[in-house]
């Protein structure tokens, strides 16, 4: 079977799933983002009168849209695919298919929807002068690999699990806004108390979101240590997500 | 011998025991630790069976047997709990209506996405989309979402899917039965084909008749373990005797009369000289010779009667030596012996016993009463208990003459 074809018409159903019976079809992709920018955009500036600190160059809606975007296709990619193979249950139970296949397609259309976002979010950041370096756009379109990759290896965990303890999915929310905010995502890490900031580093998502930074606005550096611990987080739970879901895989019918 | 299409050995599938949702915390445990989970219910024990390329297997059995079971583990829609499948070619599976088609989409969507399942690539797919369409001849239903289509709407896409992929072993169950008239000559003309062309078919089905009609061999499966395995009329013959002594069984059972010590009683009942309580295998159109042995208080001879019924014990035949006007002969001084034989028994293959009773000389009063059951063996088509003597009119000439 050809596996790369089976999971583009999967990438493919799941993508016209998110825009079906909406008049604008693919064209919401753009706009929510743009929406959901000013939206952010006036309340935290405009209301919480939110600034980075220590810079004045650096306006606080580029700070946090920078941020955003690759966290929201990380969350959305996870929780989504929590319930990919439940949902698909159906299918599952009468059609043969390697069902990696559906959490490879769910987490890749969450990504695409959010990178698309994410490329038009950076152009009109860049278009309307609000600092953005474009030299660090390559690389930062390059992050999104092992991020997906990551999200990947976390979704195939949470999906092979969720078939067995339904609670998963209700539960993974809350742990996820937990780890929204337990990462520098809406301030800097020089705003947390001293004590604090160490703990930032145990949190996955605190590289990626100080790293699309550092390439899209010069705002702090990327160490390579941290690097080194990100990619190897990033194998290792990918690893072990293959390995979860394999062994749970055989069973799946029989708990659905 | 070349590799067989499908091999299965010691195949057992078992599910696992859920009534709380604590059992799913701990089933979760064990198959992440220990991957086993004891506590299980078994649906399926020990299937050896080997599927040649060419062969046709009809899968028998009663509702709960495990046939749905067996044939998701061949098509790898589960997974075997002991034991093995090895396949050795591409499987089209047409069991469910519409399994695998969502009814949110298209037809052409579900045509590509079943298609993709099946393996074809995207330009194989757009190559043959068009034929695909033209076989499930659906009209303009065809960009209309599926759960909009008739059961028979969904068999002609889900058929024409298949028919275009010629899989090495097609597995399907009357589901095909859906289609209307000129369909469903379409897919018996296409499976003759398949047939002909060296395809192999695994038929589930609870229909005799389509089972004799499309498959050479048969495996009848029982309570998850294969009860019998072989030549498709012997299977099927066994299975619906099965049935039938099932169903006799059912019904209340005559109270046997304490004959001993009545005027008349039976010794004895032999078929072709056995009087074990085994049934006697008998090949078509063999000779039956029914051997009563009577016992007569008074020494008067008694009229020995005999009647030959179905397992389920619907009468077929019952004759009794005072209707020929014959009598049973005399062996001792109590004792007498009706003999009686069928040549060229014209039953069809099936379950047959032969029940014999003794009456008074008077032919009034029936005393006691033996049971022997009987099978007979062979192929043959033709339906009912018994080959009426028959010859078909070939042309209007021969009517004449």
């Amino acid at each position: 079977m050809s596996v790369v074809a089976l999971t583009l018409r999967f990438f493919r159903r799941t993508l016209a799933d998110r825009f079906a019976g909406s008049f604008s079809g693919g064209l919401w992709a753009l706009f929510q983002p743009l929406l959901q920018l000013a939206i952010t955009s006036f309340v935290f500036v405009h209301v919480f009168k939110a600034r980075v600190p220590g810079t004045d160059t650096l306006g606080y809606v580029p700070f946090l849209a920078i941020a955003l975007w690759p966290w929201t296709a990380f969350s959305e990619a996870v929780l989504r695919s929590t319930t990919v193979i439940q949902d698909n249950a159906a299918l599952i139970g009468k059609v043969a298919l390697p069902r990696e296949v559906l959490v490879v397609a769910s987490v890749a259309t969450s990504f695409a929807i959010h990178m698309v976002g994410f490329v038009a979010i950076v152009l009109i950041l860049a278009v309307t002068g609000q600092g953005i370096h474009l030299a660090g756009f390559v690389p930062a379109i390059l992050l999104y690999i092992p991020l997906c990759a990551l999200a990947l290896g976390f979704a195939l965990i949470f999906a092979a699990v969720q078939v067995f303890v339904r609670d998963l999915a209700q539960a993974l929310g809350q742990v996820l806004s937990l780890l929204m905010f337990g990462a520098p995502v809406y301030y800097d890490r020089v705003q947390l108390p001293e004590q604090f900031r160490g703990w930032l580093d145990a949190n996955p998502f605190t590289f990626y979101v100080e790293s699309f930074r550092a390439l899209l606005l010069d705002h702090g550096d990327i160490s390579m240590p941290a690097l080194g611990i990100a990619m190897t987080t990033t194998v290792a739970v990918l690893w072990v997500g293959h390995r979860v879901f394999r062994r749970l895989d055989a069973h799946f019918e029989d708990f659905l | 011998m070349s590799t067989p299409l499908i091999q299965t050995r010691g195949l057992g599938k078992s599910y696992p025991k859920v009534h709380r949702s604590s059992d799913r915390l701990r089933a979760l445990g064990r198959l992440l630790f220990t991957g086993v989970d004891r506590d299980r219910i078994s649906v399926l024990r020990d299937i050896n069976l080997d599927v040649h390329r060419g062969e046709s297997l009809a899968l028998i059995g009663e509702n709960g047997a495990g046939k749905s079971t067996l044939l998701k583990l061949i098509t790898g829609v589960l997974r075997p709990t002991t034991g093995s499948v090895s396949v050795n070619g591409e499987i089209g599976a047409l069991l469910e209506l519409g399994a695998g088609f969502h009814p949110e989409y298209s037809g052409r969507d579900n045509i590509a996405m079943s298609a993709t399942l099946h393996g074809l690539s995207g330009a194989e797919l757009r190559k043959r989309l068009p034929e695909i369409i033209a076989f499930a001849d659906i009209g303009r239903y065809i960009d209309e979402p599926v759960k909009h289509y008739s059961s028979g709407m969904v068999v002609r896409l889900g058929f024409a899917v298949i028919a275009s992929l010629r899989p090495d072993l097609l597995v399907t169950d009357e589901v095909l039965a859906v289609g209307d008239e000129s369909f469903q000559k379409k897919c018996v003309r296409w499976m003759t084909d398949y047939l002909d062309g060296g395809g192999t078919l695994i038929l589930v089905s609870h229909s005799m008749y389509h089972a004799q009609k499309l498959c050479r061999h048969a495996c009848w499966l029982r309570n998850g373990e294969v009860e019998m395995l072989g030549e498709v009329f012997e299977v099927t013959q066994a299975y619906l005797a099965f049935h039938e002594r099932k169903l006799a069984s059912a019904q209340p059972v005559h109270e046997v009369v304490a004959a001993q010590g009545l005027e008349f009683h039976l010794l004895e009942l032999s078929l072709n000289g056995e009087s074990r309580d085994t049934p006697l295998l008998l090949d078509r159109d063999a000779t039956l010779c029914i051997q009563v042995r009577v016992h007569s208080r008074d020494g008067r001879v008694p009229v020995v009667v005999v009647g030959v019924v179905r397992a389920d014990g619907t009468p077929i035949y019952g004759v009794s030596t005072d209707m020929d006007g014959c009598a049973p002969y005399r062996v001792g001084d109590e004792e007498y012996v009706g003999e009686l034989e069928f040549g060229d028994l014209a039953l069809l293959p099936g379950g047959y016993t032969v029940r014999a009773h003794p009456m008074d000389p008077e032919g009034v009063r029936l005393f006691d009463t033996m049971e022997r059951s009987f099978m007979v063996r062979g192929a043959t088509r033709e339906l009912g208990f018994v080959r009426l003597a028959h010859r078909w009119i070939h042309d209007e000439a021969e009517k004449a003459s």
